[in-house]
C-alpha cells in the first residue's frame, strides 16, 4: 500500500490536490483491482487518490435520452436499479456473472473499465449496450464510445490524472443476454464471454451487437456479426450462421486460463445460446 | 483529525470506527488493511485466508453491506459501522444464524464460516425468505474446503424460519 491516500470530496477539491501529491499516483475506486496488483508488487505507486466518494461519480441518472451510471457507483447497487434492468439487459445479466456478492459491494464499473483487462465482464457488457465513456481532466472534458476506449491489454485511452466520470447508455427498448463460460458457474474469470444485445420486432432483428470478452487483446465489439444479424428472422438457423461468423471474428489466445481453439470454439456456442434465449 | 486529514501519531493513524455497535477509535498503521487492523485490536473471528479477495473468509459488514477486509485499507473505513463476527451473538446467547450453523453440523474447520454467516447475515436482512439458488448466489464468494456447500445452505434456510417466527411473534 503507497505511504499516502487521499480522499477528495469534490471533483474540483481533486484538480487542485493533484499538483501537490507524488508524481506516481493512481486512482482508487473499489480497489479489488489495484489493491491485489499492488499487494503482488505489480504496478507499484506512492499515492492513492481515493475518488470513490465524489459525488459527481456516484450516481445513476435518467435522462429522456439516456440513462447515466456513474463511474464510482458500486455493482451492487447498478444490480439493484429498476432503470438499469429497464434499458441494459445485457449489463443486467452480465452482473451475476461479476465476481462475488462483497465485491460487487466494492467494486465499480470505473474501475473494471481502467482496469483495461479483455475480461471485464462489465466492460464487455457496456459495450453491447452501446456505451459512451464520460472522461474529464481538469476544465475538458470528452466523451468516446466505449468501444474505442481500449487499446490493449491493460492499455486504455486514458491520460495521466484523467478521470472517468461514468457511462451514458442510450435509451433503446432491446433484449439482451449475457452468456459467460468461467472455470465453475459462479465468480470465476472467463474464458470465453458473450454479450448481445438486439431491437427485435415481427420476429425480426432490427438492429444487433455483440460483444466478447477474453478472446481477443480487448473487450471486442464484433461488428461484422452484428451487422450481419441486423435484418434477419431470429431463428435457431440464423443464431448458428452467426455463431459460425463471429469465430472468424475473435483473436482468442492460449493462457493460464484456457486454450486459443477452444475458446474460438466457445465464442460461437455462447453466441449461439445467447441468441437463441433472446425473446 | 484536522482538516479532513487523519495525521499520524507515532506511526499510527487514529480512525474513528462503530464497531458492532460501539464507537472506538482505533490506531492503524500506515498500509495496514482493515482485516489485519481488527484481528491485531482482538476481533480475531475475521479470519485471514487468501489475503488476495477470492476466499471470503475476511467478510465484515461495512455500511450495511459484506466487503472484503483484505482489500479495504483500513483508512479507507475511517467514520464507517464495521459489524464483525463478534457483533452476531456469543457462545452463551448464538444468533440464529450461528445456532443453526451448528445444529445443522455446517462446521468442521470453522475457517470460512465467520465470512458465511455474515454474507448470510446480510442475506436474510434483504432477502428473509430467500430459495436455496439464492442462498446459493449469496454465498458464492465464501469458499469452504471441508463441507461440500450442504449443510450451510441448510443452515441459512432453518435460520430464516427462526428469524421469522421470532418476526410473529414479536
Amino acid at each position: 500500500m503507497p505511504e499516502i491516500i487521499v480522499k477528495p470530496s469534490t471533483l474540483r477539491e481533486l484538480w487542485v490536490m493533484l499538483p501537490e501529491l507524488p508524481a506516481a499516483r493512481r486512482y482508487l475506486a473499489g480497489g479489488t483491482d489495484i489493491v491485489t496488483a499492488d499487494n503482488a508488487g505489480v504496478e507499484p505507486s506512492r499515492c492513492w487518490v481515493d475518488i470513490s466518494a465524489l459525488p459527481e461519480l456516484g450516481a445513476i441518472k435518467e435522462t429522456a435520452r439516456a440513462l447515466f451510471i456513474g463511474s464510482c457507483v458500486k455493482i451492487s447497487k447498478i444490480e439493484a436499479s429498476a432503470a438499469v434492468r429497464k434499458w441494459c439487459p445485457a449489463l443486467t445479466a452480465a452482473i451475476p456473472h461479476f465476481a462475488s456478492p462483497s465485491l460487487r459491494n466494492m467494486a465499480t464499473l470505473g474501475g473494471n473499465a481502467a482496469n483495461g483487462s479483455p475480461c471485464a465482464d462489465g466492460a464487455c457488457a457496456l459495450i453491447a449496450e452501446g456505451a459512451f465513456i464520460f472522461l474529464a481532466l481538469k476544465g475538458s472534458k470528452r466523451r468516446l464510445l466505449l468501444k474505442d476506449f481500449f487499446l490493449g491489454p491493460k492499455k486504455t485511452a486514458l491520460k495521466k490524472d484523467e478521470v472517468i466520470l461514468g457511462f451514458e447508455i442510450p435509451k433503446r427498448r432491446h433484449a439482451g443476454a449475457y452468456f459467460k463460460l468461467g472455470p465453475r458457474a459462479y465468480f470465476g474469470i472467463s474464458k470465453a464471454a458473450v454479450a448481445v444485445t438486439a431491437e427485435i420486432s415481427g420476429g425480426v432483428i432490427r438492429r444487433a451487437a455483440v460483444a466478447l470478452g477474453s478472446v481477443a487483446p480487448v473487450p471486442l465489439l464484433a461488428v461484422k456479426t452484428g451487422a450481419w444479424l441486423a435484418g434477419r428472422a431470429l431463428s435457431p438457423g440464423s443464431a448458428a450462421l452467426a455463431a459460425a461468423l463471429v469465430k472468424t471474428e475473435v483473436a482468442p489466445i492460449t493462457d493460464a486460463r484456457s486454450e486459443a481453439g477452444y475458446r474460438r470454439e466457445m465464442c460461437g456456442v455462447l453466441l449461439e445460446r445467447a441468441l437463441n434465449s433472446l425473446t | 483529525m484536522k482538516n479532513n486529514i487523519i495525521e499520524m501519531t507515532r506511526g499510527f493513524f487514529n480512525i474513528t470506527v462503530a464497531v458492532n455497535g460501539e464507537k472506538k477509535e482505533l490506531a492503524v498503521r500506515n498500509g495496514e488493511f482493515l482485516l489485519d487492523a481488527l484481528r491485531r485490536h482482538g476481533w480475531k473471528g475475521t479470519k485471514k485466508g487468501c489475503d488476495t479477495g477470492d476466499c471470503g473468509s475476511c467478510a465484515v459488514i461495512l455500511n450495511g453491506k459484506p466487503v472484503l477486509g483484505c482489500l479495504v485499507p483500513a483508512v479507507a473505513a475511517h467514520d464507517g459501522a464495521i459489524t464483525t463476527i463478534e457483533g452476531l451473538g456469543s457462545v452463551r446467547e448464538p444468533h440464529p444464524l450461528q445456532a443453526a450453523f451448528v445444529e445443522a453440523g455446517a462446521v468442521q474447520c470453522g475457517f470460512c464460516i465467520p465470512g458465511m454467516i455474515l454474507s448470510s447475515k446480510h442475506l436474510l436482512d434483504v432477502t428473509p425468505n430467500p430459495t436455496e439458488a439464492e442462498i446459493r448466489k449469496a454465498l458464492d464468494g465464501n469458499l469452504c474446503r471441508c463441507t461440500g456447500y450442504v449443510q450451510q445452505v441448510a443452515a441459512v434456510k432453518n435460520a430464516a424460519k427462526t428469524l421469522a417466527g421470532k418476526g410473529k411473534r414479536a
